[in-house]
């Protein structure tokens, strides 16, 4: 490809403004639950160093997991590649699917249950700091602002009377 | 080149490794560069350096003694074997995960970081020959212990990231004793000055100029024969560096979108490739120089998802190669490279990167814009002219200045 054909108007790109358009779209399809999938929650299992610097990663980073949580144990399509004895290997499969099945479907189900309540107790914990932080910061800007519009210190009096 | 100073000086570069070709990390890279241009001023030029190669074991591998590469003398000094490698390991794995370490541990951490005595020795014994001393990256006890030989003639180049190493004492006090320090990028002085309240009359911004080539795909495509589209990433394969990030975000992002794009690298390091990964990921291990920049023109994008970069050295080069970037905003260095080159696009999260990977590949005039301002952000900001000024200038500013007194840790 010869690259130096599209040059042309490099002097106009914005970088920035193709991050904000960029940012507004990903917003909008957050809000409808376009990027609630489990294979996100995975992707994002190696981008955790994202919740110490970013507040918003946090939550959808929750709606994703909300998605993962659930291990699938339920029965699905047994198939088999090789054509040779296929239906004699699919046959042996599904027993042995059945045979496991009768005491792992216990043990899934149950960490199944685990999953899901240590998601909800995070999510709890989340929402619980996330709104102490919001209190705390109403009540912070309630000072500043009481401090600003308040009466003003002693020694300006003094000076005001002075004049 | 132009000359930037009069008076011909002696500097002394003292970096952990030394390597003529690029098997070495950027930090080191970044000091041989600075010293060959160094030298090419009209200055008598020596790098002191360690015999190790390889950055795992830190073996002496290279025969201890004098060699001259160009106009460059480097002395090869033996790492002290004697280091209790255990001990160093243990303790740096509590910092690495934030665990608070007492003032003793991060003492016996660098104590058996990778020291020389020999090279302390060769420094403390010739106090009138070196006018100034450039040494770094700030994480290796060689960069420490020089420091504290002639502090009012050292500069640190430090290769800065913002990392639980950062905020250790003895690393506030490494920043505290030189007589100034030289950072590749604004964000990583901000970062500094942030951490370490340095004041702005010891820090000067100087970076490492980079030469223009012409981009030639052919190479790569006919060795390699990658199809693409393919996202390129060059540089050492590691957890910090972000490669995981990269695999998992594109092995998802193949999924999501069913696009058939490759992932490929160039570099050192163990990569771990899902299953069926093989299909649609290339490891090409480590190139030649003129190889790795022919897969940067090949690349239709070149992603760096490292959140730990005080420069960015392979964001420059792909630019030159005139292949735009994507890059992880986590990393401030390479956000505001992207920002100010109007050269590439950046993620905080996969949503981000998902959005902005199909711009960039459903739009080839977009591409060749990004790659075009990012090339002219290189040659306008990164010629060697520019860096070697900005680097005498640091040097000759940063010298006058007193240095605090030292602080030991």
């Amino acid at each position: 490809m010869n690259k130096d054909l599209f040059t042309i108007g490099a002097k106009e790109i914005d970088a920035a403004r193709i991050m904000a358009e960029i940012e507004a779209s990903v917003q909008q399809k957050i809000a409808s639950g376009a990027y609630d999938d489990a294979r996100i929650a995975r992707a994002e299992r190696t981008n955790l160093a994202a919740f110490a610097s970013q507040d918003e990663f946090v939550g959808f980073y929750l709606r994703c997991l909300r998605d993962a949580v659930s291990v699938d144990i339920g029965d699905y399509e047994i198939h088999e590649r090789r054509s040779f004895l296929a239906p004699l290997l699919v046959s042996l499969k599904k027993i042995i699917w059945k045979l496991l099945k009768f005491y792992t479907y216990r043990l899934w189900s149950q960490q199944n249950e685990v999953n899901a309540l240590l998601l909800t107790a995070v999510e709890n914990m989340e929402e619980k700091y996330e709104r102490r932080l919001r209190d705390i910061e109403r009540r912070l800007d309630e000072l500043s602002g009481k401090q600003d519009s308040g009466p003003p210190p002693e020694s300006s009096e003094k000076i005001d009377g002075a004049k | 080149m132009k000359k930037h100073t009069s008076r011909p000086q002696h500097f002394a570069f003292v970096c952990p490794r030394f390597s003529d070709q690029t098997t070495v990390g950027g930090a080191e890279t970044l000091l041989r560069r600075l010293a060959e241009h160094t030298a090419a001023n009209g200055h008598q030029v020596t790098i002191l350096t360690t015999c190790a190669r390889d950055h795992f074991t830190w073996r002496n591998e290279i025969p201890p003694g004098e060699k001259k590469f160009g106009q460059v003398h480097v002395v090869f000094f033996p790492v002290d074997e004697n280091r209790n490698v255990e001990t160093f390991l243990r303790i740096q794995d509590r910092i690495s995960r934030n665990i608070p370490v007492c003032d003793a541990e991060e003492k016996a951490w660098i104590n058996n970081s990778v020291n020389s005595p020999a090279l302390y020795e060769h420094l403390r014994s010739r106090p009138d020959i070196y006018d100034v001393i450039v040494t770094g990256p700030y994480l290796f006890g060689v960069t420490h212990a020089v420091s504290r030989i002639y502090p009012a003639r050292t500069l640190l180049l430090p290769c800065l990231h913002d990392e639980p190493f950062a905020y250790l004492k003895i690393t506030r006090a490494l920043f505290q004793r030189t007589a100034g320090i030289l950072f590749n990028s604004r964000p990583e002085m901000e970062l500094a000055q942030r951490i370490y309240g340095v004041s702005d009359q010891r820090c000067r911004v100087v970076g490492m100029g980079l030469d223009p080539f012409t981009p030639d795909p052919e190479p790569f495509r006919k060795r390699f024969r990658v199809p693409t589209p393919f996202v390129l990433y060059s540089g050492r394969r590691e957890p910090l560096k972000g490669t995981p990030l990269l695999i998992a975000y594109l092995q998802t992002f193949r999924e999501r979108t069913s696009r058939n794009v490759h992932l490929v690298f160039t570099g050192s390091g163990p990569l771990d490739i899902p299953p069926g990964g093989t299909t649609w990921i290339t490891d090409c291990g480590v190139l030649p120089e003129n190889l790795k920049r022919s897969a940067m023109a090949a690349a239709t994008v070149f992603c760096h998802p490292s959140t730990l970069e005080s420069l960015g050295i392979v964001v420059l080069e792909a630019w030159l190669a005139q292949t735009p970037v994507l890059v992880n905003a986590g990393s401030a260095v390479l956000r505001e490279h992207c920002r100010n080159a109007n050269g590439g696009l950046w993620f905080r999260f996969y949503p981000e990167f998902e959005e902005a990977l199909l711009r960039l590949l459903d739009d080839p005039h977009l591409r060749s814009a990004l790659a075009a301002a990012g090339r002219s952000y290189v040659e306008s900001r990164f010629s060697w002219d520019e860096i070697m000024r900005r680097f005498f200038d640091g040097v000759a500013d940063l010298l006058q200045q007193p240095a605090l007194p030292e602080v030991r840790p």
